[in-house]
């Protein structure tokens, strides 16, 4: 059965310019999301993962039209997705939860203004409504009617980021943005977000683009994996067989990274890379070369790989891969 | 090498509390040898840093005091053991760095900006050794070799010009540059991304084999202690839950706090289920918990009975020669 794609985004791109230095007339080039191209479906749970700095929180700022793109289109259902366009409202139907539930909540304000004033800015309710309409939110995401007059500096980090899931339903979109929505809270705090988030699901309508560092997480909540470096997708993959067989070089440093107690010894350190090879951040002098910015630290790089960009190629089984040498399953 | 915590006890007075106040570390027990990491697991507000940082006597002295308890520590095998609660203020430098030193959790913070690093690791081999300038700096060259970091190349670098987990080898090489047996590591790999954090990890366990290292690994990531530790204490509300080898603990959990701890995180093993619903530990730390005369985990616990608010756990029951548990349903 073909899904229905609820989210498509071509080639998009954004860069930022920069002075070398304050002698220099000239200006320098950050690709932080370079010619991206994906798609989400229906009722999907899809899954960005990448270190610091490779433009997956910029991916989604770019989502929800918070900053400019440099070029490319982002299609929902078919249209283009333009915030402006008042008829279309697209504001009602793409929602964002955002990292730090600690700093993305009005301290000044009561929870229940805080959850209903989306709905009251869409024309959803009447104002006159928002206190029942806060009460039945709040019941939706797992807290008490209690805390309709509290303020946020009296709800623990848990409840704060679940008051900010609500405030993003409120206005029932269908898909989510959510850029890294437990990395700030505790072990047994995020595993209830994450339950919220996946019952949530499972009710049907609502899809996921789950930004994240922590593969562990992906492993347990997501359809796809999408992983990014340096601006660019790496690969695409569904993710029981990304977990199976990471088929980017650098997917499989970053799942050789994960620490999980289901190892039975303790970890032989890395033995992948002697001298940190693979292991070190993104940095800004990889768009100097011609070839696949990954090249540098790749462990598995040839010779090609320094002159030529690897395109994004098919490798079967529904994965895109941009790798000259890619794994896959008949190399296991 | 030995460092050996008895009883500690550290009340809290916080402020505008009208003198009421909270064992925020109560009577714990810990004890390292050299060439040994033991870990503190508990999550967010539970006082494990509190515990770090009143090894070293950092607490803060306006709202909280050492109420009892001792912390001895014997580095050499001719010297004598040294109490450092008992120690005059003005001894304490003698420890701090030299005995034991500490890395912090965030290196963004805890690295002077405006300072070239190369000047922020000599300022400590000043303060101990009488050195000349050029000594200093070969000795604090070769100390971030060690931990990989181009020393020669970055001596006179700015903290911002470093990355994440370059700062972080930094603050390393700086807590081991006077050669100190023990260690204090507090979450040193929170505030950085995976395969960064992979590589202070390496670091650690490469310098504990080197010099025989005592480490105390804090952390609130059971994965993460599994993974580098040989002893694991689960701390919860101040007390010592449960500690016992490493292995142990995540094999075969005792106390029901750390077995919802282990349950609420997903799993990488083959068997397990993905998109199964995640066990979760209901309500949060509160300061009520750290009150006395019940079991500070029990308005959270899955297996309290009545007689959990009577009799309430006051030490830890003994498993083995290696393994305690606070509770009595075990």
């Amino acid at each position: 059965m073909e899904k229905e794609i609820i989210l498509n985004v071509s080639n998009l791109s954004k860069y930022y310019k920069y002075y070398k230095s304050i002698f220099d007339i000239r200006r320098d080039v950050i690709k932080a999301v370079d010619n991206v191209t994906f798609n989400v479906f229906k009722n999907e749970i899809f899954a960005v993962v990448g270190e610091t700095g490779c433009g997956k929180s910029t991916l989604s700022k770019l989502i929800m039209g918070l900053i400019s793109k440099t070029s490319g289109d982002i299609y929902y259902y078919g249209e283009l997705l333009d915030y402006k366009d008042k008829k279309k409202d697209f504001r009602k139907k793409i929602q964002i939860v955002f990292q730090d539930p600690y700093s993305s909540l009005n301290p000044k304000k009561k929870i229940y203004k805080i959850i209903s004033y989306p709905a009251i800015k869409s024309n959803i309710i009447k104002k006159t409504d928002r206190l029942d309409f806060a009460v039945s939110l709040l019941k939706n995401v797992g807290l008490s009617e209690e805390i309709i007059y509290n303020y946020p500096h009296e709800l623990s980090g848990g409840q704060r980021q679940r008051v900010s899931i609500a405030r993003s339903l409120s206005v029932s979109p269908e898909l989510l943005v959510l850029d890294e929505p437990v990395s700030a809270l505790d072990m047994s705090i995020s595993a209830q977000i994450l339950n919220l988030l996946m019952d949530l699901q499972r009710q049907g309508k609502i899809s996921y683009i789950f930004i994240t560092h922590d593969l562990k997480l992906v492993r347990h909540i997501a359809d796809r994996v999408c992983v990014m470096y340096g601006g660019k997708i790496m690969e695409i993959s569904p993710s029981p067989d990304f977990f199976d067989a990471p088929a980017h070089p650098y997917s499989n440093v970053l799942y050789n990274s994960i620490l999980s107690y289901s190892f039975k010894k303790r970890l032989n350190f890395i033995n992948l890379n002697e001298n940190n090879k693979g292991l070190e951040g993104v940095n800004k002098e990889k768009e100097k070369t011609g070839g696949c910015i990954y090249f540098k630290k790749c462990y598995a790089s040839k010779e090609v790989c320094k002159e030529n960009k690897p395109p994004l190629k098919d490798i079967g089984h529904n994965r895109i891969v941009s790798c000259f040498f890619p794994f896959t399953h008949q190399d296991l | 090498m030995n460092l050996e915590i008895k009883d500690l006890t550290i009340r809290l007075y916080p402020k505008k509390s009208g003198g009421r106040y909270i064992n925020v570390v109560d009577s714990v027990d810990l004890n390292i040898k050299g060439g040994e990491i033991a870990a503190i697991v508990g999550e967010s507000g539970s006082g494990k840093s509190f515990l770090g940082l009143s090894i070293l006597r950092l607490n803060p002295p306006d709202v909280s005091k050492i109420v009892s308890g001792s912390v001895k520590i014997k580095c050499l095998e001719k010297n004598d053991e040294l109490d450092i609660i008992k120690l005059y203020r003005k001894d304490l430098p003698s420890v701090r760095g030299r005995l034991i030193s500490m890395v912090f959790q965030d290196p963004n913070t805890s690295l002077n900006p405006v300072i070239k690093i190369g000047e922020q690791i000599t300022e400590a081999i000043f303060a101990h050794e009488k050195v000349g300038k050029l000594e200093a700096k070969e000795i604090a060259i070769s100390y971030l070799n060690r931990m990989n970091v181009d020393g020669r190349a970055r001596f006179n670098s700015y903290p911002h010009e470093l990355s994440g987990g370059m700062r972080q080898r930094v603050m390393i090489a700086m807590a081991m540059v006077l050669n100190p047996c023990f260690l204090i590591a507090d979450e040193p790999t929170t505030a950085l991304d995976v395969t960064t954090s992979l590589q202070v990890l390496n670091l650690i366990e490469k310098i504990r084999l080197e010099s025989n290292l005592g480490v105390i690994f804090i952390t609130h990531d059971l994965s993460i202690a599994k993974n580098i530790s040989d002893k694991t204490y689960v701390f919860y509300a101040g007390q010592v839950m449960e500690c016992g080898k490493t292995e142990e603990i995540i094999d075969n959990p005792l106390h029901p706090y750390t077995v919802s701890l282990i349950k609420s995180v997903p799993s990488l093993s083959k068997d397990y289920m993905q998109g199964q619903r995640l066990f979760t530990i209901p309500g949060y730390l509160t300061n009520d918990d750290f009150m006395p005369g019940k079991c500070r985990f029990y308005s959270r616990c899955f297996k309290k009975g009545k007689d959990c608010l009577q009799n309430i756990p006051l030490s830890l029951n003994k498993i083995n020669s290696e393994r305690f548990v606070r509770c009595l349903k075990v």
